[in-house]
């Protein structure tokens, strides 16, 4: 197992290097620079000079990169071309509050995806199970920008009940967190339902059934843990697409995330802020995997690495 | 259950009510995005420089009606030969941390926004300065190469704000990011990036101190949830209405919505040494053939004008010169003496989100040419894309044409024509993108920069608008206005042609 760990950890500095040589060249390769995107409709040829200068663009690209990656390794991601902040500081900021949002959507995934799964698969065929599977299936259509203007204007505007937009209180967390969330809990909903109706078809379930526990007993102590095994699997995944799909919500609710900031920076040519934000974003995603794959070692005995 | 859903309806309520009647120590503005820095310097759009120019100020100011008037400054006297100016600066006022604000302050912020080290964007602004001097304690002299007339309206623009210098010294690489220290009525106070920059009232202001405490601007970038905030109440100030949402929010009783003109104009640009634009008669066909006043209503939702000069109305220099009508049938025989009966095939290039209905407005272009005959392929770029692609120089440069705007943000006639129509400004060294010359031109631009007399510089733009309308090396569209969403308690609120907001003045009744 240490053995396995110490080849994993090994492996992420390649990895690490692959990303940020991808990102680094892509950013260039779209037209456009940071210079003219600041000096914009009157971008005269000085300006631009003067402000790529500033920046090192003016540098070829071997020696563009060997600065970033050999500052990025030492944990200087330099500065934005935008803010003129330090790229760290800026990500510092940002990621947590995006880290926030996807947990708290990951809450109402869980719960109310998880909720209306077992109910559907408890009461399957039933008026319930078509209203849950039809929301479920509505929850996965329905367009994140919609629905969160949509809460918005019942919510906030209309019943004048939470705050529209922007971070703050943990009643900022509500609408995003809902919105964010829903196209996971659908999901989350059809997994647990068919997983669950797979788990209740099995012997030893009869046999709970035929001592005569009663059916609350059943689904929630015997047959509950074993349905939610792909579940987990799938929420590991699910928590990973709400980092990355969070730039709507954070968007559409003046959320302060690193989703946002990305897309700002695109648009910027923030070449630093872009390069910095997904070295991070894909280190998370590395160490996240790892956990897991070590994870399973712990649910699944059948597992074994080495 | 149902009492503690109760329960928690009621913490609700309260904890909502509880936010909205506190607010009127506060004003609450929600801009599309947030500042980008707090050094007014290296402010390069409006959102930042609504911010800054509460925190800091500059030595003249250009008034919402274009008047241009001291600000810092007390008065001037300008040599003979137009060379020396001498600035005599207001005296008794200190920088939010007590550094005076002095001759020696004015030369720091100046020589620091020349410095190239610094690259600060709106460098071009002062490039004409070759000298500050400080002459006594409250007199700064600036020495200019060339006769320069508008220097007084440059100085005037957000970025050459002065800030303080002692400030700037101890923070380093950090000003504007943790600290930001000028004159003006409201101190930083505290900035969550990314959500809203705060500010407090300046107990020391040396003019009138605002009538509220905390000044809060929110970064919201979707149009629909900032105009929600302000319905809500959570904001009492949205910028940039979207058009769709005008009629909606008129009904709302709690929400006003302003007007305001703008000093942006809308073109698309010829390229006129691309056939067949290098014909003044195809050129005037196109201006001919697209339907102003139709853009305007039905796209833009009555929010602009249809042109009449290449500058703004509220643009010194500014004088209504010429409308091309609507006038297909006209068009059609522009085209048939410049030998294209049968119409043409050409590209019309347009940036996406960047103005006001932008893409709109080019189908629209497009559809209303193919009425006469001219086929338009619509090409859309992404914003810094379409800025490289436009800005390519003239034997590279493949858009014959392009939708551009303009924002005469010094509100002086010489910002919105020389980088736009001088020969010597042709892309990339400038900003004259349809590569229009014309010697008298050249020579009227150049005379009203070095001439100080005003109403010498107005004859000789008179004379040069007059020229640009006739060979139209642009299809001249609409001027923007600014349509902002404001709760009706609120008073006193300035939004500026410069595409800003004022606020110091806001009153809550």
């Amino acid at each position: 197992m240490s053995k396995y760990l110490i080849r994993r950890l090994i492996m992420i500095l390649p990895v690490i290097i692959g990303v940020s040589l991808v990102v680094f060249f892509m950013v260039r390769a779209i037209p456009g620079d940071p210079a003219q995107a600041l000096a914009g409709e009157r971008a005269d040829e000085e300006t631009v000079a003067m402000i790529r200068a500033r920046f090192g663009l003016d540098q070829p690209l071997p020696v563009q990169y060997w600065v970033f990656i050999s500052n990025a390794l030492q944990g200087d991601l330099g500065r934005s071309t935008r803010t003129r902040r330090p790229v760290a500081a800026e990500i510092a900021e940002m990621f947590p509050n995006t880290i926030k949002l996807a947990t708290a959507a990951m809450a109402v995934a869980v719960v109310v995806g998880v909720s209306a799964g077992i109910l559907s698969a408890v009461k399957k065929d039933t008026w319930v199970d078509n209203l849950s599977m039809f929301i479920a299936l509505f929850g996965v259509s329905m367009p994140v920008f919609w629905l969160g203007l949509m809460l918005m204007l019942v919510f906030s505007v209309r019943l004048n009940w939470l705050p529209t937009a922007g971070m703050g209180t943990w009643a900022h967390f509500i609408l995003p967190a809902i919105t964010l969330g829903m196209s996971s809990a659908a999901i989350m909903a059809r997994m647990t339902r068919s997983s669950m109706l797979e788990v209740l078809r099995q012997d030893y379930i009869r046999t709970a059934r035929s001592k005569g526990l009663a059916e609350f007993r059943i689904v929630n102590k015997h047959a509950l843990k074993n349905a939610l095994i792909p579940v987990v699997t799938v929420l590991g995944l699910q928590f990973g697409t709400l980092l990355g799909g969070s730039v709507l919500t954070e968007t559409v609710f003046a959320w302060p995330g690193i989703g946002r900031m990305m897309v700002e920076s695109i648009m910027a040519r923030d070449y630093p802020v872009v390069q910095g934000a997904v070295l991070t974003v894909s280190l998370t995603f590395i160490v996240m995997n790892l956990i897991v794959d070590v994870l399973y070692v712990y649910l699944d005995p059948a597992i074994k690495y080495d | 259950m149902r009492r503690v859903g109760w329960l928690f309806l009621a913490v609700l309520l309260v904890l909502s009510m509880g936010s909205s009647v506190a607010a009127r120590d506060t004003l609450i503005i929600a801009q599309g995005t947030d500042a980008v820095t707090l050094d007014a310097h290296h402010s390069t759009d409006s959102p930042t420089s609504t911010v800054t120019e509460h925190i800091s100020e500059t030595l003249f100011e250009l008034t919402p009606e274009g008047e241009i008037v001291p600000l810092l400054a007390d008065s001037f006297d300008v040599s003979e030969d137009g060379l020396v100016w001498d600035l005599h600066l207001k005296q008794g006022i200190q920088f939010h941390d007590g550094t005076p604000f002095n001759a020696e302050a004015v030369k720091y912020n100046i020589d620091r926004i020349l410095d190239p080290d610094e690259s600060v964007t709106f460098r071009f602004l002062l490039t004409e300065i070759i000298e500050t001097e400080v002459v006594d304690e409250y007199t700064v002299r600036f020495v200019t190469e060339k006769p320069f007339a508008p220097i007084l309206a440059h100085l005037t623009h957000t970025s050459i704000s002065m800030q303080s210098p002692s400030a700037i010294e101890d923070y380093g690489e950090d000003y504007g990011d943790i600290v930001s220290i000028g004159t003006g009525p409201f101190e930083f106070s505290e900035w969550r990036r990314g959500s809203e920059v705060t500010l407090v009232r300046n107990e020391n202001y040396w003019g009138e101190q605002p009538a509220y405490e905390r000044l809060v601007f929110q970064a919201v970038p979707e149009g629909g949830a900032r105009m929600m905030m302000v319905q809500s109440g959570d904001a009492d100030v949205a910028v940039r209405v979207p058009p769709h949402d005008i009629e909606r929010l008129e009904a709302d009783q709690d929400v006003d919505i302003v007007m305001t003109p703008s000093l942006r104009t809308i073109y698309v640009a010829f390229n006129v040494t691309m056939e067949p634009f290098t014909d003044p008669l195809v050129r005037q066909a196109v201006n001919h053939a697209v339907d102003k006043e139709a853009i305007v209503e039905f796209i833009l939702g009555g929010v602009g004008q249809p042109v009449d000069a290449p500058v703004a109305p509220d643009v010194f220099g500014h004088e209504p010169i010429k409308k091309y009508e609507y006038d297909p049938d006209r068009a059609m025989e522009l085209l048939a003496e410049a030998g294209f009966e049968d119409g043409f095939e050409t590209k019309l290039y347009s940036p996406s989100g960047r103005y006001m209905q932008d893409i709109q407005i080019a189908e629209a272009i497009q559809s209303m040419l193919a009425d006469v005959n001219i086929d338009a392929e619509i090409v859309t770029l992404e914003w810094s894309t379409y800025l490289d692609v436009t800005g390519l120089p003239q034997e590279e440069s493949e858009a014959p044409m392009l939708m551009l705007g303009w924002g005469t943000v010094t509100g002086d006639a010489d910002y919105g024509l020389y980088a736009l129509f001088h020969t010597s400004e042709h892309v990339p060294d400038g900003s004259n993108r349809s590569f229009y010359s014309n010697e008298r031109v050249d020579q009227l631009l150049d005379e009203a920069r070095t001439n100080p007399d005003e109403d010498f510089r107005r004859e000789a733009y008179l004379e040069a608008m007059s020229l640009i309308m006739e060979e139209a090396p642009w299809l001249f569209l609409h001027v923007e206005r600014q349509v902002t969403a404001v709760r009706s308690d609120v008073h006193g609120l300035v939004v500026h042609p410069a595409e800003r907001l004022q606020a110091a003045g806001v009153t809550f009744e």
